[in-house]
């Protein structure tokens, strides 16, 4: 049996308006390994990140929690031990961590286990956006219940006081601030926040209505690699 | 397994429903209130500068010792701060020994980030001679008592023990080439901003309360940290996940994190004072 | 070489300041007669300690102490499960004692990374409490003791002793008696009792290199036992009989300090007497 695969990609308008929700050309292809349950590769600009999902399974009667299941988040680079990534790569992990369970009906599965592997293919800029997408498109092709979807966005303000979305490593680099958002499906609420830089109020606030409207296209992505790869199906 | 339940479901129920009738935590506090803040700097003689910050029962150490060393080579005029958090077995049965765990690693980085965002201390301010010789900051912060809300704590002993630390001159002599320390000459350093976080437990979106206790943490169905800076600006915000949040409450929050700046501020510079004419 | 990328890195190397102090032309001083710090010497003149009970809300049972400069808190978590479960004993519990100094607490800058100092301190710390403590009563369970030296100003095994067997009190584990510590440098004839820092590693006085020692003891004062004894250096036999009993005479010293500070943590705790 072949595995369903898809790849796919988007580009989205560079427009001229400010501030621009411009996002670079990012692709997924999922059920693309066939040992975990779920699968995903996601590309984003120069960032390239793999997650599997595995699970649910039996559960290790030390980690039981008995109202619902226990989630383990790995990240390994794409060669080497775990032990050579730096505390950034420890962040993302943290972040996963914490983002996953809410999403997912955790107390569905009791005495479960879910564990979420993430390996870093080419690290760039938004390593941690990236990461989520991809665990997020892994989550959804496990079939596991949601409550809701998750994406990843990173902004950058520049010394100007300009924000863009989905930054270069130049422009990072440049840029005065960088803040990275998950934003849900369901009510495009902010689920987690990662900022670097000193900024004032306004610019938090507008870095996150563009967050939010860029998760838009997101989600869009999103619903239309699954509907592409079902109508195969169906 | 039944009487599991009385450990999770039924405190986090019970909790919640005493939250909203009453608008009073466990502890005899409203949402909005931190604990008792207290401050004592210059406690440990062996450090360069030191701290010892207690919000409620929640202790935090945090010791500064200065030490020579060549500036980084991508950076040849600038020194190194190196801040590190410890949560050690002692303070809390929820750590183990070893290597520090997922907690401290995410604190230690988040204590990093802090001072990169924020520009505690210009960098520039701590090389003493360009690509030669600078000063390392070693900024050790230990947890002896760990009831929740340790990244605040954290903040306020860092910047109380930056305040403390008085370095000796340096000179290079010209003909050795080496460093000469003058014990006699000390200087404060120039502290140019004094970042102030908030921590905010979250349940399900409908409550938000303030520094909250171990025990509130491990209910709460989401954290979340803004640092703010004297001028009002944010350092950080600082959210791993957990409950999503809309715009409106994060404003919330980060007005609360405003007024509390001025509190910590106050504290700091009264115990400054008070240890100056000591 | 293994990288640590669990903690934020500095630098690969750095020097302390005081290693390049320009040599200071005042005379060196003449310790022969008192100490530094006021003491005399050959008598037992222990520092005056301050002790509290209870001060970390988190665990079973702590203690602070402090004594000069040197500045030791003690957490007891337990009894709980052993975390080895190939190693319970069906009779009796475990004593598990972590040792360390904070990277602040030397004049050196230590290591996040435990030392074999720290590890010989630990040891050395589990095998003085063990003799005092009532392990049969907690079976198939473990106790454990944490110290972190915060300031270390010259004899911290003793001071942990004392400060663990306070805070094991604290705890409610149960004691045969408490554990005092008392250190003591032999520095030829005459003898220097809770040697601070400097005098613990400070060069002998001049003259005779005979008789040069450190001593530490660990006494259970109401049963008047020996439960640990450290000694390092060289010293006569007679020399090193009469460091010990210097160091007896020291901990039955702070017997009373330790007994109202426990007694205070106590009073407290008990419930409030019936009207």
């Amino acid at each position: 049996e072949t595995p369903h695969c898809l790849v796919h990609t988007m580009e989205v308008e560079e427009s001229s308006t400010h501030p621009t929700t411009a996002l670079r050309e990012f692709g997924c292809e999922q059920n693309l390994l066939s040992r975990p349950d779920g699968s995903a590769s996601f590309v984003q600009g120069d960032t390239s990140v793999l997650a599997g999902v595995y699970g649910p399974a039996e559960v290790k009667v030390s980690k039981e929690i008995y109202d619902r299941a226990t989630m383990e988040v790995l990240i390994q680079p794409k060669v080497g031990l775990p032990a050579i990534l730096s505390l950034s790569a420890g962040h993302t992990r943290f972040s996963l961590f914490y983002l996953c369970p809410v999403s997912l009906l955790l107390s569905r599965r009791y005495k479960a286990s879910l564990c979420v592997s993430v390996c870093l293919c080419v690290q760039g800029p938004q390593l941690l956006a990236c990461s989520l997408n991809a665990a997020c498109m892994a989550l959804m092709d496990a079939g596991l219940p949601m409550r809701c979807l998750f994406c990843g966005v990173t902004c950058a303000i520049d010394p100007e006081g300009h924000i863009h979305t989905d930054p270069t490593a130049a422009q990072e680099r440049e840029s005065r601030a960088v803040m990275t958002f998950a934003i849900d499906s369901a009510e495009r609420r902010v689920m987690m926040s990662s900022t670097k830089g000193s900024f004032s109020v306004s610019e938090l606030q507008q870095c996150i209505a563009v967050s939010q409207r860029a998760s838009g296209k997101i989600f869009q992505f999103y619903r239309d690699s699954v509907s592409r790869r079902y109508s195969k199906m169906l | 397994m039944a009487a599991g339940y009385n450990h999770s479901v039924e405190p986090l129920l019970k909790y919640r429903i005493r939250v909203k009738k009453e608008n009073c935590r466990p502890d005899g506090r409203e949402l909005g209130e931190f604990r008792t803040t207290t401050l004592n700097i210059g406690s440990v003689s062996t450090a360069d500068g030191s701290a010892l910050v207690k919000i409620g029962n929640t202790t935090i150490i945090c010791g500064i010792k200065a030490e020579l060393t060549a500036p980084p080579v991508d950076a040849p005029n600038k020194g190194y701060i190196v801040p590190n958090v410890d949560l050690p077995p002692l303070c809390s049965s929820r750590f183990r020994p070893g290597p520090p765990g997922e907690q401290a690693q995410a604190a230690s980085q988040f204590i990093a980030d802090v001072i990169e965002s924020s520009q505690v201390i210009r960098r520039e301010d701590i090389c003493i001679e360009k690509g030669k010789l600078c000063w390392v900051l070693y900024c050790d912060i230990m947890c002896l008592d760990y009831d929740g809300n340790i990244l605040d704590a954290c903040i306020i002993a860092l910047i109380a023990a930056l305040k403390n630390v008085q370095l000796p001159e340096v000179n290079i002599n010209t003909e050795t080439e080496l460093a000469e320390v003058n014990m006699k000459q000390k200087k404060h350093l120039n502290i140019t901003k004094h970042p102030v976080g908030s921590s905010f437990a979250v349940f399900d979106d409908t409550i938000i309360i303030v520094d909250p206790t171990a025990e509130e943490e491990e209910l709460s169905t989401g954290m979340i940290t803004v640092v703010t800076d004297e001028n009002e600006k944010l350092c950080a915000v600082h959210k791993p996940g957990g409950t999503a949040l809309s715009g409106e409450k994060l404003q919330d929050c980060i007005s609360r994190a405003i007024t509390r700046n001025r509190e910590v501020s106050k504290l700091i510079n009264e115990v400054m004072q008070s240890a100056k004419l000591k | 070489m293994p990288v640590d990328t669990k903690r934020v890195r500095g630098p690969d190397e750095s020097q302390s300041p005081l290693l390049f102090v320009l040599p200071s032309t005042g005379k060196p001083e003449c310790p022969q007669e008192g100490r530094e710090d006021g003491r005399q010497r050959s008598q037992a003149d222990v520092r005056p300690v301050f002790a509290r009970c209870g001060l970390i809300s988190q665990a079973k049972g702590s203690a602070y102490i402090e004594a000069g400069n040197t500045k030791l808190i003690c957490s007891v978590y337990g009894p709980r499960e052993t975390d080895r479960k190939d190693e319970v004993d069906m009779k009796s519990g475990r004593l598990v004692c972590d040792f360390r100094f904070a990277p602040f607490s030397c004049p050196k800058r230590g290591s996040w990374i435990q030392g074999s100092e720290e590890k010989a301190l630990s040891l050395g710390l589990l095998e003085s409490l063990l003799p005092a403590a009532c392990l049969h009563k907690y079976p198939r369970s473990q106790i454990e003791v944490n110290v972190v030296a915060l300031e270390h100003d010259g004899s911290v095994l003793a001071h942990a002793v004392t400060c663990a067997s306070l805070a094991l009190a604290d705890a409610g584990i149960e004691m045969y008696d408490l554990v005092l510590g008392c250190a003591l440098r032999q520095d030829g004839p005459s003898f220097l009792i809770d040697p601070t820092f400097a005098e613990e590693s400070g060069a002998q006085s001049a003259g005779s290199g005979e008789n040069q020692g450190r001593v530490t003891v660990a006494l259970l004062p109401s049963l008047h036992q020996v439960s640990g004894l450290q000694s390092d250096g060289e010293m006569a036999e007679d020399t090193l009989v009469g460091a010990v009993k210097a160091c007896i005479e020291g901990c039955q010293r702070l017997y009373p300090v330790i007994q109202q500070a426990l007694a205070r943590a106590v009073r407290r705790k008990a419930p409030p007497t019936a009207v």
